[in-house]
């Protein structure tokens, strides 16, 4: 909802101009990033859990895969080691397959060790409600060239349930139902560039705890890009991955196990 | 309270002065404009052969006590023609003083002088005034004469870049400024996200601006007052006066309801729609307008009565599925009264609020929030002698806050109607200011003022483990809300926080000989209502909040010492001050703290503190075809959050990083030359530090986003700005003879196109997967025209 509400400021930068500017970047040391939103589809009876890992470099370099020492996936609940391998190799993506059951239940952590440092993070299954209904819908917001999507879904009653959503080509949403608590809520999704008819459209809801939601909601404001005269204070968004090592050397990224429906639009 | 035997000597002072008066006379009276009988502010009456005199107050009175004697009384206010009476004071006299404006017709010899004259004796400092005439020839964007753009100019004063709302004063923050129209205060001063300020020049009698030294009267904000008074309207015969620009038109009609005797002012302005949003189409608007409105009624000699109102509105609707209303609403009742010829008081009941509404239809819901405020303001001027006056009042104001309602806004909508806690408070405040002459070279300024804050009940409460609401993770390294353990239901009439504290002021002025003086001043100040706002220049959305339980009142503690130069007989003046400021309690963020609907915005608060010195320059030239001024200011402002135990880092590491305000250098030039009687030029430059911004210090990929990710806060700055304005003011030959009296104002902003970074921002362009640093500028040059008339 806060991204609804900013919506107004992004306007008042309409009538400014944009270019691209050289801007000589500071570079911070090389870090680790984890990259762990595992997506559950809960109907299959084994998840490819894919991990990737990769070193942050200073914001105009490429970013390059990581070489990890050891990655494994502890069930703290039955005490199951599960270890992951890289494929492809050189790829920075870490894979097993695991019950999806399995993932349901229990916490998890995720062990790693690189550069002679040990990470930890821990998790939980959080589970979600499906769509109603996905459609595409005939509105427009500020340009004719916008497609609406409208999502429908009905809130788990009695609960706090925090909700990602993935509208596909990196744009996301982060909701929570303070404002419609177990309600059938809907709200529409205007896609800024002409999407041409018969382009397939995968979007998908993810269950989502308060920490990762507080997560997300800063990732999405910072990869966001402009957000003029009423930015607020930049910081570095600190994820669940943990340097049990040197607590110094922080580690970035995100270690969560989220149930994913997804559904699929194809524009008319 | 270490301040407290410091407030005992200054009750001290006082009454070992009051003990001391003589048998003397009064001389009393008002002064007004002859043409419309609009009192006037700030007139001086000088008593040459005791070398003493006084000012006339907001509401044009003035009083002075002399010994028996004769006097050439001078009256003099710049701009307008001087007289000398002379008086035989053998009684107590009122004596009223009608001023004429210099005759502008005297074609070539236009010698006038700006009505912002230097006064180096009076211990008030850091105080800066502006006539609406200044404003009105300052040039501007798109040619809309505007009360903030102006006071830019000003050393110590500056904002968050264009586009930005507010102003910041000596490195302070936007809600640290009273703003007062007519004694109401005003909570958002910007139209259009800060294009514009909500005030029409038009109706406006005269600006004042307080940057320090602030007098015992004014409190409850920590920064500056501006004092905004309207005019009263013109009781002599009807006037009606407007323009027409780019951007937006104004009429304003003022005139009699009874000769002499009541009056009244109605303006309004709007600005044209569509004009911000030119990439949409017709279904979208966005537009503002604002109305003033003034009745004052003469009732005898010693009571006068004044109605004021404002509303102001800005309204952004796109394709009906998104509406934006917000706007400052205000009333005022005012009376004076004279009590006896040395005694002054006024009465205000002021009633104003803040509206934000919202409609959202695609995610089917309406939101509004807003603040309400009831004051009783009462105010006595007491003109004791010649060199001793004493100001005294008290003041109450009740305030509701609704911080948010959300409300679905159509049947099928999953909204369910939900109302934030709205919260209630109550301030009270007692002050007493003395102006005294101690000796024909000193003079002292000394007052107290007494405030009290109740924060009142409120439907819920939260109470919190260790009355904690924000806990540090030490695992993630991050502060986090905490989960309330109970909730509390107290009554509204049940005190949830009270606060009291003595705010000393002391002024001191000392003249060194007839053009020159030193000056120093200590101020001390308590605000408790605290603007919720994150981002780098407040946005309209923004919800107040007061003190309570977990927000402690903002204390400021401002030193400033000074020294002023008239040159040739106050031809030039040069101003120089220097000034250091502490702020206790200023609240700061945790990071990704959501401040937008938040019921408990106690869980994201942490309170830190902020300061900010720096040394202000001001030369102006006030007389002559070419007047204007030069300012400098070299500041510095910065803020830090340490952590509450020596396990937590605070915020930003528990540093000090800078303000978003923080501008190191801060210069302007304005000039206006009138060449002749029709063609008059006016310019300005501005060169200012680039604001603090941060930029990344890496970069990582989280689920196909690219996401940069930054050090300790505000470590970089964004390109200088600078830029240059011109405008030309052309007054017709044959106005003279006319009755329509015109005007066209022809302006340049920005005139060589700089194109002035308000934001950089970095991503990842997802069309050429690069990523890239983008600049955002605002204006690049402007022209405007706009045509002013009268009659």
């Amino acid at each position: 909802m806060k991204k609804y509400i900013l919506i107004i400021f992004v306007l008042s930068i309409v009538i400014g101009c944009e270019d691209v500017v050289e801007i000589d970047v500071p570079k911070d040391d090389t870090r680790l990033s984890i990259d762990a939103l595992i997506r559950i589809d809960t109907e299959t009876s084994t998840t490819r859990v894919a991990i990737k890992a990769t070193e942050t470099t200073s914001f105009f370099e490429e970013i390059e895969p990581a070489v990890l020492d050891q990655i494994q996936l502890l069930n703290t609940s039955s005490n199951t080691i599960t270890d992951l391998v890289e494929d492809p190799s050189d790829s920075g993506v870490y894979v097993a397959n695991l019950p999806t059951r399995e993932l349901m239940e229990g916490d998890f952590q995720l062990n790693i060790l690189y550069n002679n440092e040990q990470y930890e993070a821990t998790t939980t299954f959080v589970p979600t409600v499906p769509f109603d209904d996905v459609k595409q819908g005939d509105g427009t917001l500020f340009s004719e060239d916008e497609t609406e999507i409208v999502v429908s879904y009905t809130d788990v009653a009695n609960s706090d349930d925090y909700y990602l959503f993935d509208f596909g080509f990196n744009e996301y949403l982060v909701s929570e139902d303070t404002f419609y608590p177990g309600q059938s809520f809907e709200f529409s999704y205007f896609y800024e560039d002409g999407l041409e008819a018969g382009r397939k459209l995968n979007i998908s809801i993810l269950g989502v705890d308060e920490a990762f939601y507080n997560y997300m909601n800063q990732l999405i404001v910072q990869s966001g890009g402009d957000q003029g005269p009423f930015q607020t204070p930049a910081a570095t968004v600190r994820g669940n991955i943990i340097n049990t090592t040197d607590s110094d050397n922080l580690a970035l990224g995100y270690f969560a196990l989220c149930q994913e429906y997804r559904e699929t639009v194809i524009l008319e | 309270m270490n301040k407290r035997p410091l407030s005992f000597i200054i009750l001290f002072f006082l009454f070992s002065f009051i003990l001391f008066s003589q048998q003397k006379y009064t001389l009393s009276g008002t002064v007004s404009e002859a043409s419309s009988n609009e009192t006037m502010i700030g007139v001086t009456i000088a008593i040459p052969e005791l070398a003493t005199g006084v000012t006339t107050n907001e509401y044009g009175f003035y009083s002075i006590t002399l010994p028996e004697g004769e006097y050439n009384i001078q009256i003099s206010y710049l701009g307008f023609q001087a007289q000398t009476q002379t008086i035989s004071l053998t009684e107590n006299s009122k004596l009223n003083f009608l001023m004429v404006e210099e005759a502008q017709q005297l074609e070539e010899v236009v010698v006038t002088d700006s009505s912002d004259k230097l006064d180096i004796r009076k211990p008030q400092m850091s105080v800066n005034t502006m006539s609406v005439a200044t404003i009105k020839k300052i040039p501007v964007i798109l040619g809309e004469a505007d009360v903030i753009k102006s006071i830019l100019l000003l050393p110590g004063v500056t904002n968050a870049g264009e586009g930005s709302s507010g102003f910041n004063v000596r490195g302070g923050a936007v809600d640290q400024n009273l703003i007062l129209l007519d004694e109401a205060t005003i909570f958002n001063s910007s139209h259009l996200f800060g294009f514009f300020s909500v005030f029409n020049p038009d109706a406006i009698k005269d600006i004042k601006l307080y940057k320090g030294g602030i007098p015992a009267r004014y409190g409850g904000r920590l920064s500056s007052v501006l004092d905004i008074f309207q005019k009263e309207g013109n009781s002599k015969e009807l006037k009606i006066n407007g323009g027409i620009g780019l951007v937006a038109s104004r009429l304003l009609v003022e005139g009699p309801l009874k000769k002499d005797k009541a009056a009244f002012l109605i303006g309004g302005r709007s600005s044209y729609a569509h004009l911000f949003l030119p990439l949409f189409d017709i279904d979208n608007t966005a537009y503002f307008y604002d109305l003033n409105t003034k009745i004052n009624f003469k009732i005898n000699e010693n009571n006068n009565i004044f109605l004021s109102g404002y509303f102001g509105r800005d309204v952004f609707s796109i394709s009906d599925s998104f509406v934006n209303t917000y706007g400052n609403a205000v009333g005022n009742f005012r009376w004076n009264h004279l009590f006896s010829n040395k005694l002054f008081s006024n009465l205000s009941l002021i009633y104003s609020d803040y509206y934000y509404g919202l409609k959202l239809d695609f995610v089917g819901f309406n939101w509004n929030s807003g603040i309400q405020n009831f004051n009783v303001k009462y105010d006595l001027k007491h003109y004791l002698n010649d060199n001793l006056q004493i100001n005294y009042g008290l003041n109450n104001i009740y305030y509701r806050f609704n911080p948010g309602k959300i409300e679905p806004s159509n049947a099928t909508s999953g909204i369910v109607e939900d109302q934030l806690i709205q919260k209630y408070a109550n301030e009270f405040a007692a002050y007493i200011d003395i102006e005294h002459d101690i000796t024909p070279n000193l003079s002292l300024g000394y007052g107290l003022r007494f405030s009290n804050f109740n924060r009142l009940g409120q439907e819920e409460v939260n109470v919190y483990e260790n009355d904690n609401p924000v806990v540090y993770n030490p695992s993630l390294q991050i502060y986090q809300e905490a989960d309330p353990i109970s909730v509390l239901n107290p009554k509204r009439s049940e005190s949830l926080a009270k606060f009291n504290n003595f705010e000393p002021r002391i002024s001191v002025s000392y003249i060194i000989n007839d053009n020159s003086s030193v000056k120093g001043s200590y101020t001390r100040l308590a605000q408790y209502l605290h603007l919720i706002s994150n981002t780098s220049s407040p946005t309209p959305l923004d919800v107040w909040t007061p003190s309570g339980s977990f927000i402690e009142p903002q204390l400021l503690d401002q030193y400033a010492l000074g020294y002023f130069r008239n040159l040739k007989d106050g031809d030039y003046s040069v101003e120089t001050e220097v000034f250091y400021k502490d702020i206790q309690n200023r609240i700061d963020y945790i990071d990704g703290a959501n401040l937008i609907a938040n019921d408990a915005i106690e869980q994201v608060i942490l309170n830190g503190e902020a300061r900010a010195y720096g040394l202000e320059f001001l030369f102006r030239k006030n007389t002559g075809k070419l007047q204007g001024w030069l300012a400098y200011t070299l500041s510095k402002s910065e803020q830090r959050t340490p952590g509450r135990t020596t396990t937590e880092p605070g915020i930003n590491d528990g540093q000090w990083y800078n303000t978003p305000y923080d501008k190191t250098h801060d210069f302007s030039i304005y000039g206006n030359y009138d060449l002749n009687s029709k063609w008059s030029f006016n310019t300005n430059f501005v060169f200012q530090t680039g604001q603090p911004t941060n930029y990344p210090i890496g970069q990582y990929e989280y689920q196909g986003l690219t996401v940069p990710y930054y050090g300790l806060r505000n470590q970089e700055r964004l390109p200088s700005y600078h830029r240059l304005d011109l405008s030309a003011s052309l007054t017709p030959r044959k106005n003279a003879n006319r009755k329509v009296q015109g005007e066209w104002i022809f302006s340049l902003y920005n005139v060589y196109n700089r194109r002035n970074a308000a934001s950089i921002s970095f991503g990842r362009n997802e069309d050429t997967n690069v990523n890239e640093a983008v600049r955002t500028s605002i204006f690049g040059i402007v022209p405007a025209v706009t045509y002013n008339f009268k009659f």
